[in-house]
């Protein structure tokens, strides 16, 4: 653990975080807490991680896809950014990239120790840069980390901008497609707990610019590794672009191919043109 | 202990178009209805035979014994043992291999394989939280418990959902997974239409020389293959609006199966069986293989036969000019065009493991009595179709002709076999 870190007795419940996240913050330069927050020995719902399965694609297996360990995190995120001395709002900030590492596989029955610190604040031409970084242990061996990284639109933050550099995207013809439904976002809600009503109220979509509700990151990131579910072994590290929302309903293209350092995937637009996330897994054995 | 597994012969019913002549028919009523035609023509009445094994793609869960309740229904001995298998569209000929593998370890002396489809009493089944509702209520022991689950169903959970040809993992249809092929391969849409001309040309010839009088059975009035249209041509198919692939799209409702309703049996048996009751033996079952490509990874979702085909050979010592027969399963037109062309493709080929090249074949000798587009495709019975089709075919070629049978299915998958006349 981190120095000046705070135990909780469990995760946090999200609507509280939520609605004060949701309150705007009046300051112009981004700042996050310096302690971490963690909360150990969390146990696992099974039936919650087979809702979460059969919701994202995955196979309900005895070892856990990595991106339901991102969902055990995510209440820390929220408590985090909800804090006093946080500026940055969660709800407004866009989540940009993400990136996970799988040590092992971990087991549905394993009790975790989640832990979660905000930082390396940076400049970005439309805002300031904030990473949560997640880490997960077991008896304490590092299972699992990820690092979530939000754009707060906006807000300053020292040093000159960080322009992220991406791989060329070049269209293709998907080789899957995935229909979208409208509720997808109310069911993902039901097994991540994320309440941002942007995912599922078309008002509250429109409040932030959106004409439909868009669906979960996170739901995007899971769909397309579930479908490499069977071509990956841990340890490996996953990236992701979230380049453009997807909205609701909605019908998404798919295509994987392999690398020489593991696979590669994009969800495209139906017809192959543009991407909307980019996928990268690099193989660490 | 190994025996030649041989055919004698086969009956089906004529196939149809879904929601027509078949429409009041169950599988049940369908596969029977083969059996005891099966039954009639080779005397087979009261016998028990070792094993019929049959299967349906489209099946309700009522139907878990499909085909010992057939069996029960037909003429058969009661005491014929049945088993259901499933290979998608393939389900026709891997039934035939499992016949013929039990009979040639002498397990079994005779058998039956077969397969039915019917796409106009397809299984409609419950939405999934529906479902899952329904089984949390049943499994509750009080009452306030059984009536719990029922406050979280919403009125879209009560529309019921039919079944679709969607690939699971892809959400493409198969017709989707085959304008993908035929764009990446380059077939054009006069290759199709050519294909598909030829096979109700030639299937209309075959019916029309008597060719089917000893293998179709006339069933619920109808006589002969409903799908078929001896009038059509290349002209007339080039006037049809694409289906798949978009507007610019190359496939057709005319160069794609349509939706179909038919069974289809084959009476195998070890040539030991044949001779000591007297049957005709047409084909000797020689080999068969199945294979399958990843196409969630992007493979080519019909052409699963190519490598079965290329690892059987070189596992018999043969080459495709071999065959004095092949029989190629019109999932759609460009299905056979692609498979051919991926047959003389060396880079292809060499990227499935095998050493190169298949090699190509005289036009001639490809589905000579016509195939799935003329004939119509329900999914389970194409293969026992195939089957009885070209054993007959090469016995009237002549001892030793062989013929070859390529058949792809959902799933990535392919099955193939090889038939020697006796």
């Amino acid at each position: 653990m981190p120095r000046g870190t705070v135990t909780l007795d469990d995760l946090p419940g999200l609507g509280p975080s939520f609605a004060r996240a949701l309150v705007p913050s009046r300051e112009k330069v981004a700042k996050v807490p310096a302690h971490a927050v963690s909360v150990l020995g969390y146990d696992q719902d099974p039936a919650r991680l087979a809702r979460y399965a059969r919701v994202c694609g995955f196979t309900l297996r005895d070892t856990v896809p990595p991106t339901w360990l991102h969902v055990l995190a995510f209440p820390l995120h929220v408590h985090l950014l909800g804090a006093p001395e946080a500026s940055v709002r969660l709800v407004g900030a866009v989540h940009v990239s993400n990136s996970m590492t799988s040590h092992r596989p971990v087991s549905a029955s394993e009790p975790l120790d989640i832990s979660v610190q905000a930082g390396n604040i940076r400049a970005h031409r439309r805002g300031a840069l904030v990473d949560l970084d997640a880490r997960i242990d077991v008896d304490g061996e590092r299972v699992w980390e990820g690092v979530s990284t939000y754009l707060a639109q906006g807000m300053q933050a020292s040093g000159d901008s960080v322009e992220t550099t991406r791989d060329e995207f070049v269209p293709e013809l998907p080789h899957a497609r995935w229909r979208l439904p409208a509720k997808l976002g109310v069911d993902y809600r039901a097994v991540s707990g994320d309440p941002n009503p942007i995912h599922t109220n078309r008002l509250a979509a429109k409040a932030f610019g959106f004409p439909r509700p868009i669906i979960h990151g996170m739901w995007t990131h899971a769909r397309a590794l579930a479908a490499l579910d069977n071509k990956l072994q841990a340890p490996y590290r996953v990236d992701v672009d979230f380049v453009k929302p997807v909205f609701l309903p909605g019908t998404v293209g798919f295509r994987s191919w392999a690398t020489d350092e593991g696979w590669r995937a994009d969800v495209t637009t139906k017809d192959g043109a543009k991407p909307h996330l980019r996928m990268r897994v690099s193989d660490l054995t | 202990m190994s025996h030649n597994a041989v055919v004698i012969g086969g009956n089906r019913i004529p196939f149809a178009k879904s929601n027509g002549p078949y429409s009041e028919a169950t599988n049940h009523d369908m596969l029977t209805a083969a059996l005891d035609g099966l039954v009639a023509r080779f005397g087979l009445s009261g016998m028990r035979m070792g094993e019929v094994a049959a299967g349906a793609v489209l099946k309700h869960p009522s139907d878990f014994n499909l085909t010992r309740e057939a069996v029960l229904s037909s003429a058969l001995s009661a005491d014929t043992p049945a088993c259901d298998l499933q290979q998608a569209c393939g389900t026709g000929l891997e039934t035939t291999i499992y016949i013929a593998n039990k009979i040639a370890l002498g397990q079994i002396e005779v058998g039956i394989s077969g397969g039915v489809d019917s796409t106009s009493d397809a299984p409609i089944t419950l939405s999934d939280p529906l479902r899952r509702t329904l089984l949390k209520a049943s499994s509750a022991r009080s009452f306030p418990d059984r009536v719990k689950p029922f406050t979280k169903v919403r009125p879209r959970h009560l529309s019921p959902k039919a079944p679709s040809v969607t690939e699971p993992r892809t959400g493409l249809s198969m017709g989707e997974h085959q304008a993908l092929t035929t764009e990446s391969w380059g077939i054009t849409r006069e290759e199709q239409d050519a294909i598909a001309a030829a096979s109700h040309h030639k299937l209309a010839q075959a019916w029309e020389s008597g060719f089917f009088d000893d293998l179709v059975t006339p069933y619920l009035g109808v006589a002969r293959d409903a799908i078929l249209r001896p009038d059509t041509s290349v002209e007339k198919l080039a006037k049809l609006k694409p289906v798949f692939g978009g507007p610019q799209g190359t496939m057709t409702a005319g160069n794609s199966t349509a939706l179909s309703d038919g069974a289809a049996t084959v009476l195998i048996a070890s040539e030991e069986w044949a001779a000591e009751h007297r049957q005709p033996v047409l084909a000797r079952i020689i080999d068969a293989e199945v294979a399958a490509v990843d196409h969630p990874g992007g493979a080519d979702l019909l052409l699963g036969p190519v490598a079965a085909t290329g690892r059987m050979l070189a596992r018999q010592g043969l080459s495709i000019g071999d065959f004095d027969l092949v029989e190629i399963h019109e999932a759609f037109a460009s299905t056979v065009a692609t498979t051919l062309k991926a047959w003389a493709d060396e880079d292809y080929c060499r990227g499935l493991g095998l050493d190169g090249a298949i090699g190509t074949i005289d036009p001639s000798v490809l589905n000579v009595t016509g195939s799935s587009l003329a004939a119509g495709h329900p999914f389970a019975a194409t293969g026992a179709r195939i089957v009885p089709t070209l054993a007959k075919l090469l016995q009237e070629r002549g001892k030793g002709s062989r013929g070859l049978i390529s058949m792809c299915a959902a799933g990535g998958q392919g099955v193939v076999a090889i038939l020697e006349a006796v």
